[in-house]
């Protein structure tokens, strides 16, 4: 059997910037910042106080009045995106009646607090009084379980870890199973959810903004800018609809993209070596989508705001375009704006990137003054722009995990 | 479809290292409960774990620094040397071309749990002033694929797959998929997880451990007992495996993964999802249920799971089937994400060697689980088709065929 194409026919998220791919978008367009002071948790012993915080969350808006009690933070946010991803693809629970739905969901810890609280519960209380609730949704796949238990997802549930990679690594692994056979349909993407327990591991490693002697950055994420010193931690959900395009032809389903390809690397030194990797994984998305001669539109980096990863995603960027035979190309960052969500990052910077396949706008990068000396991209603006946008034009999104996995994808407007 | 074989074993279990100990050792039913020594067990209803003993990191973890992961890497980067050795390729000599197209893909279900246990001890001991740079460094759960790459220099695709008890399974489909797309030429995959307190306190909640050894399929069987341990394959495309000259193990003719889509830790009242599971299963690897020669059970021991697992092999095998189903958990104790890994290897040893390993411990029969397990004694036959089933929180279920290779053309 050839490859089958894979399409996008509905999108769902959860983001510090609104709940609909049109809102965030707009936002992204207009330069507002969804980072604002940690209210989730008491955030005084982070170097930033700052987070791309979803308030107030309301679970119930998206998921009625059905008993949310066993369900963690983490679950309401995926469990919610499924909600939208589906009811924009017209997957009611009657038209998919008989069949198997699958979800790939990418995550760094599913929930690290449900797991510290059912961890710090045993130790104060005895082994007798832990939650079986939280033990429930102590293992990584919590979310995914719990978002297959609601939507009665029967097919493949897979959950993919790989930091800030995750959530590219799941969209590409749901159009493989798509590509072969495996699937017919995937809602696929990712979840993270905004804790103190992850963020104080972060921000202990010095990986969190305003952490460095004399920053300039006041705890704000500066993707790319020469005072970048951190990230701040984000959170939200985001699910795509990927579809066998004969699939969503065939029950008239409006196409908001094509995945085109998608390419994976790893950099076993976690250092230099991660320029080379990303570089690979974008030739690898470029041959995989067999789109030799597309016309490209712009980027979608994964830079966060980290000292070194910025740079070196900047470089494997600027390596990989060149052997695909382009430059100059327009680059964006939406972590300024969302800060960095680990699994739903993936999620966020494909619905970024679809909404800008559509109408050509591309968002600018908040808060960007300069960029080091010899920095490789010329396709850096603070500005928001706007460019030419027709069927097949491609789009590119990128994301380097800082523990060694980096990912590619390729979109394409229908 | 173009088929992948099963070219190296690497075991890092509670009954020894290497597939030339355990194996025998699975075959003359060893066990491999011993009381806890990780943590006090003493409020605790139950005192038996499965952990691995006498292992020394520092005998495999040889371009990190050993202190520098936590034990659930240790395991992966042991059982990934011996695989890629068994194998017969050396990381050393690896070009750099070679690098780039070999990948990592590892299960687990709780990753590095002893990271964040050292955290909640600083948080209720108020001391958290003492925690640094290490947890964002050692605990998240990709670290555990990424330690392993990078320990041997793997440069192409590397994904930690979180899926529980039936992670094992579904890091071998995503290894399949990426031998058969091209994205990789050679595959680590398997999984790995260690021994904590926190799973331990958790199936205890659940009344799921038993409190002296793990009798799957017999009648009076008191449930699982939680172990530790990374079972690794090197999976190629059969066609670079014969070119090289390896040896092949056994094939991976196909997979099915489902999800019960019903409750986070209790399985479906019929055993659905994993009929369904090895439903797919079959007909993705061109097979009928009767060319399965053994069946890798689930088989934890616990009342439920094995009444069930009873039901949907009934479903897909027939009532009164005669296919040998049998649980080497009997023997190591429920290895969590690690736990289809290793079974895995079972299967491909079971066709290549021609054994089936016991389910230990079997006294009396239970007529709710009206199998052939294979009870208390090793059994030589010939294996053409061996199925291995794994079932997870969450609902997952992931069953993968392995196959007799076909002799070479």
């Amino acid at each position: 059997m050839p490859p089958r194409e894979v399409v996008v026919t509905g999108l769902g998220l959860l983001s510090p910037l609104g709940d609909t791919p049109e809102a965030l978008h707009e936002a992204l367009l207009a330069g507002e910042v969804g980072i604002k002071p940690i209210e989730l948790f008491d955030p005084s012993l982070l170097t930033t106080k700052l987070g791309g915080e979803i308030r107030p969350f309301e679970p119930q808006r998206y998921l009625g009045e059905r008993n949310l009690r066993p369900l963690d933070r983490t679950s309401r946010l995926l469990i919610s995106a499924a909600t939208r991803a589906l009811e924009d693809a017209g997957w009611t629970e009657e038209a998919r009646n008989g069949r198997e739905l699958s979800l790939a969901v990418g995550t760094t810890y599913c929930s690290m607090h449900t797991i510290g609280e059912f961890d710090r519960r045993g130790l104060k209380l005895g082994p007798n009084y832990v939650s079986p609730f939280d033990f429930a949704n102590s293992v990584i796949n919590a979310a995914a379980g719990q978002t297959a238990i609601w939507h009665k997802l029967a097919g493949v549930n897979s959950t993919l870890a790989g930091g800030e990679a995750s959530g590219l690594q799941a969209i590409a692994y749901g159009a493989d199973l798509i590509r072969t056979g495996q699937a017919d349909m995937v809602l696929a993407g990712g979840v993270e959810e905004l804790c103190f327990e992850s963020s104080i591991a972060y921000s202990r490693a010095g990986r969190l903004a305003g952490g460095e002697v004399g920053s300039e950055t006041n705890g704000r994420p500066v993707p790319f800018d020469r005072a970048r010193d951190g990230f701040a931690p984000g959170e939200g959900a985001g699910l795509l609809v990927l579809e066998a395009a004969e699939v969503a032809e065939a029950r008239g389903a409006k196409i908001h993209a094509r995945i085109a390809g998608s390419g994976a690397a790893f950099a076993p030194d976690r250092n230099g070596d991660f320029a080379a990797a990303l570089s690979r994984a974008i030739r690898a998305a470029w041959t995989s989508s067999g789109a030799e001669g597309g016309a490209f539109l712009c980027v979608s980096s994964g830079a966060s705001g980290a000292r070194e990863l910025d740079a070196w995603e900047a470089e494997g960027i600027a390596r990989g375009l060149e052997a695909a035979g382009v430059s100059g190309l327009p680059v964006t960052a939406i972590k300024a704006n969302l800060g960095e969500a680990l699994g739903a990052s993936g999620a966020f910077q494909a619905m970024s990137l679809i909404a800008t396949l559509a109408d050509g706008r591309i968002p600018g990068i908040a808060g960007l003054e300069s960029t080091d000396p010899g920095f490789p991209l010329t396709g850096v603006s603070a500005a928001s722009r706007a460019f030419a946008t027709a069927p097949g034009t491609l789009a590119l999104a990128t994301a380097i995990c800082a523990d060694g996995p980096v990912m590619a994808l390729l979109l394409a407007a229908p | 479809m173009t088929s992948i074989a099963v070219t190296g074993l690497g075991l890092a279990t509670p009954i020894g290292l290497g597939h030339e100990t355990v194996w025998p050792a699975l075959l003359s039913g060893r066990s491999g409960f011993r009381p806890v020594a990780l943590f006090d067990t003493s409020r605790h209803g139950t005192h038996l774990g499965a952990e691995v003993q006498d292992f020394d990191p520092a005998a495999w973890v040889r371009r990190l620094p050993v202190s520098s992961m936590g034990r659930a890497s240790h395991l992966a980067i042991a059982a990934s040397r011996m695989a890629l050795a068994d194998a017969g390729i050396d990381p050393e000599q690896m070009t750099p071309e070679a690098a780039e197209r070999f990948g990592v893909t590892l299960g687990t279900t709780s990753g590095e749990p002893l990271e964040i246990e050292r955290m909640s001890d600083l948080m209720v001991g108020d001391r958290l002033d003492e925690l640094g740079g290490e947890l964002a460094g050692r605990y998240p759960c990709h670290l555990i694929a990424a330690h392993v790459a990078s320990e041997l220099g793997f440069a192409g695709p590397n994904q930690m797959i979180p899926t529980a008890c039936a992670a094992g399974n579904y890091a071998i489909a995503f290894a399949v998929e990426a031998l058969l797309a091209g994205r990789a030429d050679l595959m680590i995959a398997g999984g790995a997880d260690s021994f904590s307190r926190m799973t331990y306190t958790g199936f205890g909640k659940l009344g799921a451990i038993a409190p002296d050894l793990v009798r799957p399929f017999a009648k009076n069987r008191k449930g699982m007992i939680p172990g530790e341990g990374s079972g690794v394959l090197v999976l190629e495309r059969t066609e670079s495996a014969i070119s090289r000259g390896a040896r092949i193990y056994a094939e991976v003719a196909g997979y099915g993964l489902t999800c019960d889509a019903h409750h986070m830790t209790a399985a479906h009242p019929e055993g659905d999802g994993p009929a369904r599971a090895m439903e797919r299963a079959l007909r993705t690897s061109g097979l009928v249920a009767g060319d399965v020669s053994y069946v890798s059970a689930h088989g934890t021991g616990t009342p439920t799971n094995d009444k069930l697992e009873t039901l949907a092999v009934h479903r897909v095998f027939g009532r009164g089937t005669t296919v040998p189903v049998s649980s080497i958990k009997s023997m190591i104790g429920h290895t969590m994400g690690a736990a289809s890994a290793i079974e895995a290897a079972v299967c491909s040893l079971a066709i290549h060697e021609g054994w089936i390993p016991p389910t230990m411990n079997y006294d009396e029969p239970d007529p709710e689980c009206d199998l052939d397990c294979v009870p208390n004694q090793a059994r030589q036959v010939r294996v053409d088709v061996a199925m291995n089933n794994a079932y997870a929180f969450g609902g997952n279920n992931a069953s993968v065929i392995f196959r007799r290779p076909h002799a070479p053309a």
